[in-house]
C-alpha cells in the first residue's frame, strides 16, 4: 500500500508551477470528467443491435421479445428514425468525377432498414433501466437475413456484378483526377529512367483510449436539450447534430469536458448521437450510451485504407521530370464525413513532396466496400501520400543506381524558388529541406552506418537505414476564420472562449503561454473554455494540426486588442501621448522624452489590471480573430532497424527526427506530439492492420488481435527542431500533430527495405510484422 | 448481493448484481469515476487499481471477488484534501507523460505497483511492468521517463 510514501506537496490548483500542464492536476488525480462519467439521476441506458453480416437483406425482423424484456423502455428501429425526421449521417465533401459528373454519394442511414452493408452497422437500439438489461434484451433479437455476396476489398468491389448500392455500377463512387495528364505523359515520354511502386497504406483504427460515448438529457422548461459527447470542437458537432436530427441549433447544446483522445474520429455525428436525442426527447428521460471497445472496432470510422500506385520519370542525371499516381480509395460501405476529402484533395495537394516536379497528375478511384466507413485518422491522407512519394524516390534511386540522398538533394525545391507553386497548384511558402536533411544525416550518424551494419551482421542480424524528407499541408480549416471571445471578470481573470476543444493536446496550457507572452497576464489569471454554448462564434474545431496557429492566432489578435485598450488607459493615467508608451514583455513603459519628466515609469499588465475598477476591467473584453490557412510543416526523419532473420523480429535501434514546425509556443508539448505521432507511425509500420475475411467478417475485432504499440517498442527518438518561421499566421507556427507520423511511416519503411533489399526483396507493404518479414526472408535464403 | 470493502481507507458497502464487475462497482455504485473502462478484453489497463497492494485490472474480476479487500483507486493515492500528489502522479505531469489523460489513472496505479516490486527498475522491468497498459497519445517515451523520475523521487 502507499500510505508510507512521501508525498510531494503541491497546491491543488491548475496553475501549479511544478505541473507541466494546467490540465494535469485533475487528470493525474482521477478528477477528469469524460462523457462516460456524466451521471443524471434516473437516466436510462442504451445498447445498439448491430449487423453480424457484411452484406445482407433483412427479410424479417421481430423485436417484440426485446421490447417485452425486463427493464426495457423502448426499442428504436429505422421506422422510428424516419418518423422522427432524422437524416442520414454527414458527408463532408462531394466532388466531380473525371468526366465532370457529380460523385455518386450514398450517405449512411442512422439505422439500417432493408439492407445491411457492413458488420457492425446499427440496426436498432434498445433503451433500458441499465446497460446490462439493455444488452440482455438485445440477445432476444430475431432477425432473418438473406446473405448477399460481400466485397471486402477494392478489387472484389470493382469486379462485383451486384453493387452495394443501387445505381452505383462497380461500386465506384467517383474516379477523380488532379494535375495535368498530357504534360505528365509527355514527361514520361521524355524520361531516361522511370520507376513504379505501388504501396498500400493499410486500413487502421484510430483507437482513442476513451471509447465513443453520448449522454443526452431532454429539455426541461426553458433549458435546451443537453448532449454530452467527446468532440473536436463544439461547432462541428452542433452542425452535424442539427443536420442529422432536424433539430434547430438553438434547441440543444453540446457539452464536452475531457476527451480521451480523438485522432480525427470525434469530428462528426454518428448514429448513436441521433438515436439518443430521439430516445431522450421521446421518453423525456436522460439516456446514456457508452460504446465498448468491440464497438470501436466495428463502428468508429476506420482510417487510411489507401492504395497508392506511383510512378516517377527521371532524366539521365536523375532530375525528376514528372510524377503520377493511380490510387484506390476504400470508402467503406458509405460516404462518411471525410473520406472523399482524403481520397481526392489530401492525397493530391502535396503529391510532389518536397521536390521540384515539373509535371504532376493523379487519378483516384473512390470505391464502396462492405466494410466500416472510412474517415479521418491522424493526417487523413497526408501521411499516406508522403509515404508513397518517399518510398517511390528510394525505390527509384535503388532501381537506377542513384544514391538516395543525392537523388533527393538534386531534386529539392531550391530555397530561392519559394514561394513555390507545385505543378498542380499548391503554394508552399518556404521550406529548407536540404538544411534539415543535412542536420538529420549528421545527428543520425548516417555516414557511419556501414560499420554498425557490419557489427549487426557479426551477430547474425540484418541492419537497414532509411530516410524520408517529408512535407505535409496542415489543415486549412472549414470556417472562414477563427474567433475567440475574451472576457475579464470583475476580479481581473481573463476567460477566453473558443470553438476548438482539446483531446489531449493541452490547449489551455498553450493558449495561456500565448497570452502570457503577448499580454503579460499571469497564468492564474487565464482560463480557456472550449465550446461554451452561451458564447457563439465562428471557428474551426481541432483537426489537421491547426488549432495552435488557428485559434492561437486569434488569441494573439485578442491580446493585441487588449494591449491597445490598456495603452489608452495608461496614457490617461500618466497623462502622456500614445507614442510615448511602449509595451514589451508584459510591461508598459513611459519612454523618456526631452524636456519631460525624466523619471521612467513602468507598470506590468498584471498590476495595471489590478488597479482598474471592475467596470474598467470588463471594458477590456474583446473578440479576437484571425484567418489562418494551411501551413507546411516539414522535416527529415532517419530510422535505423535491426532484424533478427531467425524470427523476423525487428528493433528500431536509432530514430532521428529533425522537424521544421515553425515557431514553437510550448516546446514540451510539441515534443509530446512528435513522440505520439512517430509512435503511431511505428504502429502502422510494424503491427497495426484491420483484417477482414472474404465474407467481410472483421477478424481484428479486439485489442487481442489488433496490435497497438506498447511501451518499449520505440525506446528513443533523437529530436531536433529547426525553425523556419512562416508568415501564414500571426504566430509564425506550423502544425505539429500529424508531422510525426508523416515522417515516421516512410523512414521506417525505407529502413526495412534497406535491410531486406540485399535479399532480393524489392517491395513489401506495411505492417512489417515479424511473420511477414521472416516468411519473406525464408523464401529467399 | 451486498458487498463490503475497504476503498481508499474507508469501509464502503454496496448492493450489486452477482455479475457486476469490480470496475462497475467502483464507477457506477461508488462514484469513483477516475478508474476508466477502455476495453472489454483486459488489454488496455485503464481500469487498473491496487487490490491488497497488487495492481489488478478491475474489469477482470467480479465485485464479489473483492469482498473484504483493501482497494486503492487513483482517487485514494494521495489525499485530495491537501492537494498533495503522490510522487508517481507528480512525475507523470513533470515528464509530460500524459496527454488526453484517459489511460493515466491506470498507468499511475500500475507504476505504483511496479515501483513497489522494483524500486530501481531497469528498462526491461519498466517495459514488462507496463506492458498491460495502453496509451495512444504519448508514444510512451515520456511514460518510461516518468517511471524513472518517480523511482528517483521515492528513493530520495
Amino acid at each position: 500500500m502507499t500510505s508510507n510514501r512521501t508525498m510531494t506537496t503541491t497546491q491543488a490548483t491548475h496553475h501549479d508551477q511544478t505541473l507541466s500542464r494546467q490540465e494535469d492536476y485533475k487528470l493525474v488525480t482521477g478528477q477528469g470528467h469524460y462523457t462516460a462519467d456524466v451521471h443524471y439521476p434516473g437516466m436510462l441506458h442504451a445498447f445498439v443491435i448491430r449487423s453480424m453480416y457484411a452484406h445482407a437483406r433483412i427479410t424479417r425482423m421481430d423485436l417484440s421479445a426485446v421490447a417485452a424484456a425486463p427493464g426495457v423502455h423502448r426499442v428504436i428501429t429505422a421506422e422510428d428514425v424516419a418518423a422522427f425526421g432524422a437524416n442520414a449521417l454527414p458527408n463532408a465533401l462531394a466532388v466531380k468525377d473525371i468526366h465532370g459528373e457529380p460523385q455518386k454519394v450514398v450517405r449512411m442511414p442512422v439505422l439500417a432498414r432493408e439492407k445491411v452493408h457492413f458488420v457492425g452497422q446499427p440496426i436498432a437500439m434498445v433503451i433500458a433501466d441499465s446497460a446490462d438489461l439493455a444488452q440482455d434484451a438485445a440477445e432476444l433479437t430475431d432477425i432473418e437475413f438473406e446473405v448477399l455476396p460481400a466485397a471486402a476489398d477494392i478489387d472484389t468491389a470493382l469486379a462485383q456484378e451486384l453493387p452495394l448500392h443501387e445505381g452505383v455500377a462497380h461500386n465506384l463512387s467517383a474516379r477523380f483526377q488532379a494535375g495535368d495528364e498530357a504534360a505528365t505523359d509527355q514527361a514520361f515520354q521524355n524520361a531516361v529512367h522511370t520507376s513504379q511502386l505501388k504501396v498500400v497504406s493499410q486500413r487502421l483504427i484510430g483507437m482513442p483510449m476513451e471509447p465513443r460515448a453520448v449522454v443526452v438529457a431532454p429539455a426541461k422548461g426553458a433549458e435546451k436539450i443537453k448532449i454530452h459527447t467527446p468532440t473536436q470542437g463544439m461547432l462541428g458537432m452542433v452542425g452535424n447534430i442539427a443536420a442529422t436530427t432536424g433539430l434547430k441549433p438553438d434547441q440543444f447544446e453540446v457539452l464536452t469536458d475531457d476527451v480521451g483522445g480523438s485522432f480525427g474520429l470525434r469530428g462528426a455525428a454518428y448514429s448513436e448521437h441521433v438515436l439518443l436525442v430521439l430516445a431522450a426527447t421521446q421518453l423525456n428521460k436522460p439516456v446514456r450510451w457508452v460504446g465498448s471497445r468491440s464497438e470501436v472496432f466495428m463502428s468508429d470510422w476506420h482510417g487510411r485504407a489507401l492504395t497508392l500506385n506511383g510512378e516517377v520519370a527521371l532524366d539521365a542525371q536523375g532530375k525528376i521530370l514528372g510524377m503520377r499516381f493511380k490510387d484506390q480509395v476504400d470508402l467503406g460501405a458509405f460516404n462518411c464525413y471525410m473520406s472523399t476529402f482524403i481520397g481526392t484533395r489530401n492525397i493530391s495537394i502535396t503529391m510532389g513532396g518536397v521536390y521540384k516536379v515539373p509535371a504532376l497528375y493523379m487519378q483516384s478511384d473512390l470505391v464502396f466496400t462492405n466494410t466500416v466507413p472510412v474517415s479521418a485518422y491522424r493526417g487523413a491522407g497526408r501521411p499516406d501520400i508522403a509515404y508513397a512519394v518517399e518510398r517511390l524516390i528510394d525505390h527509384a534511386a535503388h532501381e537506377h543506381g542513384f544514391d538516395p540522398i543525392e537523388l533527393r538533394r538534386q531534386n529539392f525545391i531550391p530555397p530561392a524558388e519559394f514561394p513555390y507553386t507545385t505543378a498542380n497548384g499548391t503554394l508552399y511558402d518556404l521550406c529548407e529541406c536540404e538544411r534539415l536533411m543535412d542536420r538529420a544525416l549528421e545527428l543520425s550518424n548516417y555516414y557511419s552506418f556501414e560499420s554498425r551494419k557490419q557489427m549487426s551482421e557479426s551477430l547474425g542480424k540484418l541492419r537497414g537505414i532509411g530516410l524520408a524528407t517529408y512535407l505535409e499541408a496542415s489543415g486549412a480549416g472549414t470556417a472562414p476564420k477563427d474567433q475567440v471571445i475574451g472576457e475579464f471578470s470583475a476580479a481581473g481573470v481573463l476567460t477566453v472562449y473558443g470553438v476548438t476543444g482539446a483531446s489531449g493536446q493541452g490547449h489551455q496550457t498553450s493558449f495561456t503561454q500565448i497570452i502570457e507572452k503577448h499580454l503579460g497576464l499571469e497564468p492564474q489569471s487565464i482560463q480557456y473554455r472550449a465550446g461554451d454554448p452561451s458564447h457563439i462564434m465562428v471557428g474551426n474545431g481541432t483537426g489537421g494540426s491547426r488549432t495552435l496557429y488557428g485559434a492561437g492566432s486569434a488569441i494573439k489578435n485578442l491580446c493585441d486588442q487588449v494591449v491597445g485598450k490598456l495603452k489608452t488607459l495608461v496614457e490617461s493615467l500618466w497623462t502622456c501621448s500614445a507614442d510615448q508608451v511602449d509595451f514589451k514583455h508584459g510591461v508598459f513603459e513611459l519612454r523618456i522624452t526631452q524636456g519631460a519628466d525624466s523619471n521612467p515609469k513602468f507598470i506590468t499588465t498584471q498590476d495595471l489590471i489590478q488597479q482598474l475598477s471592475p467596470e474598467q476591467r470588463q471594458q477590456l473584453n474583446a473578440v479576437g480573430e484571425a484567418q489562418s490557412g494551411t501551413t507546411f510543416p516539414n522535416g527529415c526523419h532517419v530510422a535505423e532497424v535491426e532484424i533478427d532473420p531467425r524470427t523476423g523480429v525487428t528493433e528500431v535501434v536509432n530514430y532521428t527526427a529533425v522537424d521544421d514546425l515553425g515557431n514553437l509556443i510550448s516546446p514540451q508539448l510539441v515534443l509530446g506530439q512528435v513522440h505520439g505521432g512517430v509512435v503511431q507511425g511505428w504502429g502502422q509500420a510494424f503491427t497495426e492492420q484491420v483484417v477482414y475475411d472474404a465474407n467481410g467478417q472483421l477478424l481484428t475485432g479486439s485489442l487481442m488481435d489488433y496490435a497497438l504499440p506498447r511501451l518499449g517498442q520505440l525506446p528513443q527518438i533523437h529530436h531536433e527542431t529547426m525553425t523556419v518561421s512562416t508568415e501564414l499566421n500571426l504566430l509564425g507556427a506550423k502544425g505539429v500533430g500529424e508531422a510525426g507520423c508523416t515522417g515516421s511511416l516512410p523512414s521506417l519503411a525505407n529502413a526495412m527495405m534497406s535491410a531486406l533489399r540485399p535479399f532480393g526483396i524489392q517491395a513489401m507493404d506495411m505492417p512489417f510484422t515479424s511473420a511477414k518479414v521472416w516468411a519473406a526472408l525464408v523464401q529467399r535464403t | 448481493m451486498n458487498i463490503s470493502l475497504h476503498i481508499n481507507g474507508q469501509v464502503r458497502a454496496a448492493e450489486t448484481d452477482d455479475r457486476t464487475l469490480l470496475v462497475n462497482l467502483l464507477r457506477d455504485h461508488l462514484g469513483l469515476t477516475g478508474t476508466h473502462v477502455g476495453c472489454d478484453t483486459s488489454q488496455c489497463g485503464c481500469c487498473t487499481v491496487l487490490l491488497d497492494g497488487q495492481a489488478v485490472k478491475s474489469c477482470t474480476m467480479l465485485a464479489a471477488q473483492a469482498q473484504g479487500s483493501q482497494i486503492t483507486t487513483i482517487e485514494g493515492l494521495a489525499p485530495a484534501s491537501t492537494g498533495a500528489l503522490h510522487p508517481v502522479q507528480a512525475a507523470f505531469s513533470k515528464c509530460h507523460a500524459l496527454q488526453c489523460g484517459f489511460c493515466t489513472p491506470g498507468m499511475v496505479m500500475a507504476t505504483v505497483s511496479l515501483l513497489e516490486k522494483h524500486p530501481h527498475p531497469t528498462d526491461a522491468q519498466i517495459t514488462e511492468g507496463l506492458s498491460g497498459n495502453l496509451c495512444r497519445c504519448t508514444g510512451y517515451l515520456n511514460i518510461a521517463q516518468a517511471v524513472k523520475e518517480a523511482a528517483a523521487q521515492l528513493a530520495s
